[in-house]
């Protein structure tokens, strides 16, 4: 469905296109990695993560938003070219 | 070094200076005022203020500490205006917003309610909202829901509660741990800013 409003959307992409921005758009999704964020300060407040673990993972975290929001960004310009395989 | 205005919130109590900390480690904050509508802000060296915890937390502390005794209009994080005659502007501009949202939250406070389901548990979620919605709604004003932003929340809600309902408040949230226990595990915070309860955009300039 979402497949194709987009190509009814832009009639000129074609689905290899259509299929790369969506795996980006997956890979680097930006609300999934901040919601992940927010559960971990959740579990670390409620006592279920130590101090340690939930340092490393929300900076872990951190780091793949980073570039998350860098890749949407070149994504958005039109930078982005993944080889189609 | 240019210094530009950081804003936290608006109060109509009045002009003041405290010697608190705010967003960049500034110090005082203080009042930016026009007519009875005062700004509360620090100075501060950038348009745009780092993200940090730390900051997150310094902005939040100050809306926490002033609260205590004053009404105010919490702003979120990020406000920046490039001097007092900006923001005089933004205050002018925005009294009425002002005067009704001051109005809304005046003698009351924000509670934040989390149920979390225990590692494993599975719980009718539907069942729980409901319970949980009626309980508290009965001991508060209004109530915002948040964003589930984890599998395992069930509730996230803010609820705007008067000063004379906080321990009545303080009790239905004893009954409904008491009731869940073992199922869910709850988070129970604040006082905080009525962040959720004021509905006013402003265009930083």
């Amino acid at each position: 469905m979402f497949i194709l409003d987009r190509l009814l959307m832009k009639p000129f992409l074609t689905i290899a296109d259509t299929l790369h921005t969506m795996a980006v758009n997956e890979v680097y999704d930006v609300g999934a990695i901040q919601d992940e964020l927010k559960e971990t300060r959740l579990l670390y407040e409620l006592g279920e993560l130590d101090r340690e673990t939930y340092e490393v993972r929300s900076e872990q975290l951190r780091d793949d938003l980073e570039l998350a929001e860098e890749m949407q960004q070149k994504l958005l310009s039109g930078n982005v070219q993944v080889a189609q395989t | 070094m240019t210094q530009y205005l950081y804003a936290y919130g608006v109060t109509n109590d009045g002009s003041f200076e405290v010697d608190l900390t705010g967003v960049d480690n500034a110090t005082p904050v203080y009042t930016v005022d026009y007519r009875r509508y005062s700004a509360i802000v620090s100075d501060i060296e950038t348009m745009e203020p780092e993200q940090t915890d730390e900051n997150a937390r310094l902005h939040d502390d100050v809306l926490q500490t002033l609260i205590e005794d004053r009404t105010v209009v919490p702003m979120r994080f990020g406000m920046t205006f490039k001097n007092g005659r900006a923001l005089k502007g933004v205050l002018r501009g925005g009294q009425r917003a002002f005067r009704r949202a001051l109005m809304n939250v005046d003698g009351k406070v924000e509670l934040g309610v989390k149920l979390v389901t225990e590692e494993g548990v599975d719980v009718d979620r539907e069942a729980v909202r409901k319970d949980v919605t009626e309980r508290l709604g009965e001991v508060s004003d209004e109530r915002a829901e948040n964003d589930l932003f984890s599998d395992r929340l069930v509730v996230n809600d803010s609820y705007l509660v008067a000063h004379e309902d906080r321990e009545a408040f303080n009790e239905v949230m004893g009954d409904l741990t008491e009731a869940y226990e073992g199922e869910l595990k709850v988070q129970y915070t604040g006082p905080w800013a009525p962040y959720n309860f004021v509905d006013i955009e402003i265009e930083a300039q």
